[in-house]
């Protein structure tokens, strides 16, 4: 109840800030970008466009919203409350991945990229990852600024190898590379075992610890730089 | 309700909080009392706890706050110096969603709202509400989950004298209920008026605790400043035990040549200054 309250009140200051607007938005350019390219660079256009944006906008995103909370000090109230950092850090990532999932999925459909169940989880995969390095930064830095600088590193980690995967260009040892394999998911390929295996313990290592962060976070009650 | 023994805390190799024992009754209005920087806001935090790498023990509700769970939260009520809501949401938004993280059943919004004067303004974003209406609103999140210790953080702070008494009337109804209450405060008149006892708290240490009557009482009983004419305005003081014994007074009185006569007390201002030789800024 508590943890569906939470997801409630992420979408509900999502909307107010307008990233459902923005999204929307971004959604029909996205669509017209693709629809004005040739049948055969569809695929792989629309890989790259939902590897770097609906899938990863957790990273960029969680930056903004820990940020703006930071700045109204809702930090301090769930410290003081009964939400666990678990909790908090689940609805924030199951809403931003309900619109990195609507979003992928609008743009899978437009270039008709075949197994659409495997996109969708490796948007799904690639959105809880990204959210989790995002939320990481967000809980340490003060100000935007910050943000982006931190995010950079991550970025080139992330970008560089996924996109040359794309396109074949990547070493033997990079295989199972999580990165790469939420490449290979959201292009509609499939993906071994081992690959799955390795990004599902990361996500679980990940989240130790960001609920490390979160709780660190809260108890410092700190000023915030906008 | 809190036992305290021989608390320690640093946030550096200097101590900043040292060898604090004290305890808390149920139902009881318990004042920190001391300039800024003087750890009161590090002592709150250990109490709701939100620092636990302290030295000694530190019990409230029966729970060692080190080791709290997030469950102890559902008896704690915080109220914060600074608002802690959504500011785009509205009044009545905000308290739903943060009643909704309790398991005890939240108490009337409404009543709450209508309580503090802001039933009309329910529906208005917190960003428009100015900072006495953000304080009241603060207060009253404090209260939605009918906690059984409250820790209000200059709970008077940004309000006009008519808000701070209706704040204050409903600190006594919360102590009426049985209510445990943690006041943190500069206002030496709030504390008077509020507090059962209060601790006088400088560099980190308790200088005195005790109720503010009993503080007050300790320095002396009242006096009486009266002044005359005789070459020019003159002045004095006489305790007002001892006034039948002040042969100039009585000589004034008897040929009727008092300019003025003017009895009164300490404050616990008096008392703070006078103990801790600080003001409070």
């Amino acid at each position: 109840m508590r943890l569906r309250n939470l997801f409630l009140l992420d979408m509900r200051f999502q909307a107010k800030y307008g990233f459902y607007f923005l999204y929307v938005a971004l959604t029909v350019i996205y669509v017209v970008i693709l629809l004005a390219l040739p049948q055969s660079w569809r695929e792989k256009a629309a890989a790259i466009l939902i590897f770097s944006d609906p899938a990863s906008m957790g990273l960029f995103f969680m930056g903004a919203i820990v940020l703006l909370e930071k700045s109204q000090h809702t930090p301090c109230a769930f410290a003081v409350s009964p939400v666990r950092a678990g909790e908090y850090m689940l609805a924030k990532i199951a809403s931003l991945s309900a619109i990195s999932l609507v979003v992928a999925a609008l743009l899978a459909l437009t270039a008709g990229i075949a197994h659409l169940h495997m996109v969708l989880f490796g948007t799904m995969l690639s959105s809880v990852l990204f959210t989790l390095l995002g939320m990481m930064v967000a809980t340490k830095i003060v100000s935007l600024n910050q943000f982006i600088l931190w995010t950079v590193p991550i970025e080139i980690l992330a970008f560089i190898p996924a996109i040359l995967h794309l396109w074949g260009i990547s070493p033997a040892v990079l295989k199972n590379y999580p990165a790469n394999l939420c490449m290979d998911m959201i292009s509609g390929a499939s993906v071994s075992f081992l690959g799955l295996f390795c990004t599902v313990i990361l996500i679980g290592v990940l989240f130790m610890a960001v609920r490390k962060c979160v709780i660190k976070m809260w108890q410092e009650a700190g000023g915030i730089k906008l | 309700m809190i036992q305290v023994n021989n608390l320690s805390f640093s946030y550096t190799k200097q101590p900043f909080i040292s060898g604090m024992s004290f305890s808390v009754s149920h139902g009881e209005i318990f004042g920190f009392l001391g300039p800024s920087g003087a750890g009161k806001s590090t002592l709150q935090k250990i109490l709701i706890g939100m620092i636990t790498a302290y030295q000694g023990s530190a019990m409230v509700n029966g729970v060692e706050c080190k080791k709290r769970t997030k469950d102890f939260y559902e008896d704690i009520g915080v109220d914060f110096e600074f608002s802690t809501m959504y500011e785009k949401l509205t009044a009545k938004e905000n308290l739903q969603f943060f009643s909704s993280l309790y398991e005890k059943k939240s108490r009337s919004i409404e009543e709450l709202l209508e309580m503090v004067g802001l039933d009309r303004d329910g529906d208005k974003r917190v960003s428009d509400y100015s900072k006495g209406m953000k304080s009241r609103l603060n207060f009253i999140k404090a209260l939605l989950h009918d906690p059984l210790l409250l820790c209000l953080d200059e709970p008077t702070s940004g309000l006009d004298p008519t808000n701070s008494r209706m704040m204050k009337d409903m600190i006594l109804a919360e102590k009426a209920k049985g209510k445990t209450i943690l006041l943190t405060t500069h206002n030496m008149q709030d504390a008077a008026e509020l507090c059962d006892r209060v601790a006088f708290i400088v560099g980190g240490k308790i200088c005195a605790l005790d109720s503010p009557h009993s503080l007050i009482m300790s320095k002396g009983a009242a006096a009486v400043t009266y002044t005359w004419l005789e070459n020019g305005e003159h002045s004095a003081n006489c305790p007002i035990d001892r006034i039948s014994s002040d042969e100039r007074l009585k000589g004034l009185i008897s040929e009727n040549r008092l300019q003025s006569i003017h009895s009164g007390e300490p404050t616990l201002n008096d008392i703070f200054m006078d103990i801790t030789g600080r003001t409070l800024v």
